[in-house]
């Protein structure tokens, strides 16, 4: 008995993610039709699906709570991650009025049809604000843009890494290194190649074989590859490892620490996160009034201060002190040696690239 | 004549037939609520993860899933769970061995201090518990920095990012289940068998393999196969400690259904390891049956 019990537990914990699944999608039916549609007719409510931490508590702060304040909606927030959304949009009802993710994850689920299409001309904040076109895609509209890049010790590397080919190079900058696993987000195969001479403007469509063979040159340098975001501030500032790639603004912690910490912009990945709508959400006049909210000028620079996102709207840079921009990826500055990620590109190879990292890894 | 002494309880149970049915009638109906429950929120979804994973893309039967699962990297991912599993049963069976076996003979006040010490970790967030790990295994770690203060030959060691972190991480993971389970087996017990073992002159070894090994053989088993399953499905640890080549199952169902929208292939890996875990109870409840057979000859001889 005692071993059946056990085994009616382990079943479901390994069946784990499909159940959690199929209960939260059943569970958020219950739920969703009281929470979202309770107020009958007059939609004083909108629900906002983000990553939650300290990323909702600077959206809370900067965005929600002033929109709150003058339009008379309240913003819940939920932490759906977007495979629960298209779960519930396949299921009829998605229980998010609105999502707050990456436009990565936008390109994929409008691939999916569990998008509405964006109507841009229905934002003020965008007409002739001068948002980059890659950041206003049919489904979505960008909103900060975050970035990843490397960051080493200073007190083990006697020399600043300059480049992805200085990181790439174990014999002057020795010691062990992390780079992002496939697991998260899409692996750095760009890094590879900018370290093995591709130029900043040829990258995409990115030579997959030559990254990998790129890769496989630094993988028996690299201790770790981290796939949790928290991780690789953790293992730069246990000195674990002398140089890695993170998430930017982790650095920033880390220095504020008093670690002998450094990061450079040069070679930066950028991606965007920003808005999308699920497809049969129906609340979409709310929505848009948020999305206009959050696209103004000083809405987007109060957010910046509270969070290492870039603005995508630059009328915003200008009401941005010096200090504040230098950790931005879209200050003037950083937007020049960095480069946005194609999205286009990694919807359309993230599983053929996932599949070839599972069999390079395990080789 | 051991067994009855063994087993005072059987005694008990010999009670009028007549009464037996009217318990089991009011039992049956006590389980009504918790098999209801199992049906809709247990043997349901299993049944439709089950035709998940039969399922193509166009909706038609296919054993394509379970094809995909069973070759390539996938198998070694597959391959390298079992290990991860058994290293760690074998690995927390010892030290829980050892571990069961000092609080069992501990005074009840100490005993209850040692488990609430066993215990007290699995209160903490994997995820916490797991960067903890970190400052105690890491290459400038309390482990390491001891070993390289007091020149251990080949310090410092590489206890993380691979196999050795993977299975330290989840041995602490198991060893509550295994102490649990042991301990309770090793309670039971009866003292006076070892005496008078030993009263006839047997070693402690001879004790110790003739008589107590025995007795506490089906907790070993228990223990051993329980932190095995367990094991089969955990996630976080092997993520955090481990290298690129420790990828288990259950990361790569979480991919599956997370990042690549993939769920009949998730759902054919999830079927996989719940007939792994079936097949683990089948080798533990023919263990059983053998032992009551062997039990049932040696007490009719």
């Amino acid at each position: 008995m005692e071993g059946n019990r056990i085994g009616r537990r382990t079943i479901l914990r390994t069946a784990g993610a499909l159940a959690a699944a199929t209960a939260v999608t059943g569970c958020g039916t219950l739920m969703g039709s009281s929470e979202s549609r309770g107020s009958g007719g007059g939609k004083k409510r909108l629900v906002v699906s983000n990553s939650g931490g300290a990323y909702n508590d600077a959206l809370a702060k900067a965005i929600y709570e002033p929109f709150t304040k003058e339009t008379g909606i309240t913003v819940t927030t939920v932490n759906y991650q977007s495979a629960q959304v298209i779960a519930q949009v396949k299921q009829g009802r998605p229980q998010v009025d609105l999502m707050d993710n990456s436009l990565l994850v936008f390109q994929k689920m409008a691939r999916l049809e569990c998008l509405e299409a964006m109507d841009h001309d229905r934002l003020k904040s965008v007409k002739g604000a001068g948002i980059p076109e890659h950041q206003l895609p049919e489904h979505a509209v960008g909103k900060n843009v975050w970035c990843s890049l490397m960051a080493y010790r200073t007190d083990s590397l006697k020399r600043a890494p300059k480049s992805w080919g200085d990181f790439w190079n174990t014999h002057s900058f020795t010691g062990p290194r992390s780079l992002q696993s496939a697991e998260v987000d899409i692996p750095e195969l760009e890094f590879a190649l900018l370290a093995d001479g591709v130029p900043l403007d040829k990258l995409y469509p990115l030579d997959v074989d030559r990254a990998f063979k790129s890769m496989s040159r630094i993988r028996g340098g690299v201790k770790k590859f981290w796939n949790t975001g928290a991780l690789p501030a953790v293992l730069l500032g246990r000195k674990e490892v002398v140089a890695t790639s993170l998430y930017g603004g982790r650095a920033d912690e880390l220095i504020k620490q008093g670690m002998p910490v450094a990061y450079q912009w040069n070679g930066a990945r950028r991606l965007t996160n920003g808005w999308g709508i699920p497809k049969g959400a129906d609340n979409t006049d709310a929505a848009y009034k948020l999305i206009d909210f959050s696209l103004r000028p000083e809405v987007q620079a109060a957010f910046a201060k509270l969070y290492p996102g870039g603005p995508v709207v630059p009328g915003a840079i200008k009401l941005l002190s010096e200090d504040v921009l230098a950790a931005l990826p879209t200050s003037p500055q950083n937007l020049k040696i960095g480069f946005d990620a194609d999205v286009a590109w990694w919807d359309k190879n993230r599983d053929a690239v996932t599949k070839r990292w599972q069999e390079w890894a395990d080789a | 004549m051991a067994g009855t002494a063994l087993a005072p309880g059987k005694v008990r149970v010999k009670t009028t037939s007549a009464m037996r049915g009217h318990r089991s009638r009011i039992a049956l109906v006590n389980a009504v609520p918790v098999t209801v429950f199992l049906l809709v929120l247990f043997v349901y979804p299993i049944i439709g993860v089950l035709s998940l994973s039969l399922k193509g893309d166009n909706g038609a039967f296919t054993l394509h899933w379970y094809a995909d699962a069973l070759s390539g990297a996938n198998l070694s991912v597959l391959v390298s769970t079992l290990r991860i599993s058994a290293e760690t049963a074998v690995l927390s069976l010892l030290v829980g061995f050892v571990l069961a076996h000092a609080i069992a003979r501990m005074r009840p006040v100490f005993a209850a201090l040692a488990m609430l010490i066993v215990v007290v970790p699995h209160f903490i967030s994997a995820l916490v518990r797991t960067y903890g790990w970190i400052i105690m295994l890491g290459e400038h770690g309390l482990i390491n920095s001891l070993a390289t203060s007091v020149h251990l030959p080949g310090a410092p060691y590489s206890l993380l990012y691979n196999e050795t972190g993977v299975v330290i991480g989840t041995t602490s993971v198991m060893l509550p289940y295994t102490v649990l389970v042991l301990q309770g087996v090793m309670r039971g017990v009866d003292g006076r068998l070892l005496a008078a073992a030993a009263g006839f002159g047997a070693s402690r070894f001879t004790i110790f393999t003739r008589i107590y090994l025995p007795l506490v053989a089906p907790g070993i088993g228990t223990a051993g196969l329980l932190s095995f399953i367990l094991c089969l499905g955990y996630y976080i640890t092997p993520a955090l400690m481990g290298g690129d080549k420790q990828t288990v199952v259950a990361a790569l169902i979480d991919q599956q259904v997370m990042k690549q929208d993939q769920w009949n292939s998730a759902a054919a890996f999830g079927v996989i390891l719940l007939l792994l875990t079936f097949a683990g109870l089948g080798v533990l409840g023919l263990a059983k049956l053998r032992r009551k057979k062997t039990a049932a000859r040696r007490s009719s001889s």
